[in-house]
């Protein structure tokens, strides 16, 4: 199913990566199942420090289930590295300290904890133990809000305000690969600015992002390339400029 | 008057060791959904280490009873619910009565059948007057105890990293994890920290009756978890609200019952317990239905 636009594709982030080959992402061949019921069949994903990529499809094509297993919260087969490093067979608490961090569907930000304690907890897996002061620092200046309302409890911010939080608290970690699940999902235009705003600078400073999104358009628009997720399996890779091409939308969303 | 100051002391210390209880409850469910039943062995085990040392001094018994709640606790994690992480709570649930039965025969193979007493802090049981009116030393003793622990309690799980994780992971376990709180961690320490809570309703139940046997801790925990799933077992707080309620009122019914009746409070207690489940299906303190845990 893999058409041979992914597979050129492939072949030009490992030119990319051959220059940078130590930060990143890299999936291939990623399988869930649950109870036997396959959600996703065999995906190759590949992300360098640098770049965002794209995860659109319909609901239930498995975006959020690729993104859970790629951080050891499902059973999955297949393989994953983070950075150059396996991370096959780790729980999620290890994953995260190969140097990725999800910002999870709807946000979860621990809603009775104070602002600045979601922060806090979000740096419990620095590689580093050192700058985690200035590190929430960092985040307080790219999130303002999240300065203002230190000490006020998470679950009385704005669902924008959360979603700051919860990239925040990702962030916290000092991750070299951020992935999101549907960062926009529920928040004002503003809102959504703000947070894509802040992923451009998260790509800005090298990192690799990993976005999954329902705002097709938007996404292609904003990721170096954007993968489109039907039945388990990646269907096509969009470029920037395909966003405003109608027609291989639709296909990818219906056809 | 002060009779019914009086009963209003005691049942203040009833419901503060009660709520106790429930905490040591609590706490572990909110890590990993187990309402451990086995929580009145632990009780138990830091009764018998009581009233068994307690002629060596004080100083030797009450450290030693606290060694060994969290060494139990920690056993049976390891040993029972550590392999069935996968498991829903109504099999937590059941395989704790496992534990719980099983832990009881040891103790009767080992201690037998009758209770092993000592005078387990006999100057407590003393009344003193407090303005004009005589109260139990121990009742205040149990308040105030349950006071300090609820104090260091706080102020662990909200000004320690260690206590924000173990907060954290009660609220959204999957998340937790996701941030890189080690589920591990959390856990292990969610049961030391109910040993401990175990330990201290240990003191106050080993005081007030100087007597130990295989069954010791059982009512206590039937009780406690009532009261934790009328409060919420869901929040930390919610079990400590709920199983001070019902130690309150049980304290309350047997000293104001009329004669006779005084012998069937457990059931008055169930009636209440049964009007509020009716009325928050969830717990008092859970606004609207319980978080659905997938």
């Amino acid at each position: 199913m893999h058409s041979s636009r992914l597979i050129w594709e492939r072949v030009a982030v490992s030119i990319d990566n051959s220059a940078n080959s130590t930060v990143g992402l890299d999936v291939t061949g990623l399988t869930v199942a649950y109870n036997g019921v396959p959600a996703v069949r065999g995906i190759d994903i590949a992300v360098a420090g640098g770049e965002a990529v794209g995860l659109i499809g319909p609901n239930g094509a498995g975006k959020s289930s690729s993104l859970l297993a790629i951080m050891g919260a499902t059973a999955r087969s297949g393989s994953v590295r983070i950075n150059g490093r396996d991370a096959s067979g780790l729980v999620p608490e290890k994953v995260v300290r190969l140097g990725i961090a999800l910002v999870p569907e709807g946000r979860h930000v621990f809603a009775d904890l104070s602002v600045k304690d979601n922060l806090r907890l979000g740096g419990v897996a620095r590689r580093t133990k050192a700058g985690a002061h200035e590190a929430m620092d960092k985040v307080m200046d790219v999130f303002p809000i999240l300065r203002e309302f230190a000490a006020r409890p998470a679950g009385l911010l704005s669902g924008g305000q959360q979603q700051q939080l919860a990239i925040g608290r990702a962030l916290m970690s000092d991750p070299d690969v951020l992935m999101l699940d549907e960062p926009s999902l529920g928040l004002s235009p503003t809102a959504v600015d703000t947070v894509f705003e802040a992923l451009a600078a998260v790509r800005a400073a090298g990192k690799a992002v990993l976005v999954v999104e329902q705002r097709a358009e938007f996404t292609i628009a904003f990721c170096n390339r954007t993968y489109v997720l039907h039945d388990g399996v990646i269907t096509l890779s969009l470029k920037p400029e395909d966003a405003e091409n109608v027609q291989i939308l639709t296909e990818a969303y219906f056809g | 008057m002060s009779q019914f100051i009086q009963s209003l002391v005691d049942a203040l210390s009833a419901g503060a060791v009660l709520g106790l209880a429930a905490l040591a409850i609590g706490l572990v469910f909110g890590v990993i959904r187990l309402a451990n039943f086995a929580t009145g062995e632990i009780i138990t085990g830091a009764g018998y280490a009581l009233v068994l040392t307690w002629d060596l001094g004080w100083y030797v018994a009450i450290p030693l009873s606290i060694l060994v709640a969290v060494i139990l606790s920690l056993l049976m994690e390891l040993a029972v619910f550590s392999r069935m992480r996968k498991a829903g709570p109504a099999t937590l649930l059941i395989a704790s009565f496992g534990v719980s039965f099983l832990l009881q025969r040891v103790y009767e193979l080992i201690f037998g059948n009758n209770v092993r007493s000592a005078p387990v802090a006999s100057n407590l049981s003393q009344s003193v007057d407090v303005a004009g009116i005589r109260v139990q030393l121990l009742s205040v003793t149990a308040i105030v105890l349950s006071a300090i622990l609820l104090v260091l309690l706080q102020l662990f799980l909200t000004r320690t990293t260690l206590g924000l994780q173990l907060k954290a992971a009660a609220a959204d376990f999957t998340t937790a994890r996701l941030v890189g709180i080690p589920a591990s961690r959390v856990i292990g320490l969610s049961f030391v920290l109910s040993g401990v809570l175990a330990a201290a309703v240990a003191f106050v139940l080993t005081t007030q009756s100087g007597a130990v046997g295989p069954t010791f801790g059982v009512r206590i925990t039937v009780l406690a978890l009532v009261g934790a799933v009328i409060g919420g077992i869901d929040k930390i707080s919610g079990a400590l609200a709920g199983g001070f309620v019902v130690g309150f009122a049980s304290s309350m019914l047997e000293t104001w019952l009329p004669q006779g009746a005084g012998n069937f409070r457990d059931a008055f207690v169930y009636v209440l317990v049964i009007v509020v489940l009716l009325l928050k299906p969830s717990g008092l303190l859970v606004r609207g239905r319980g978080a659905v845990r997938t």
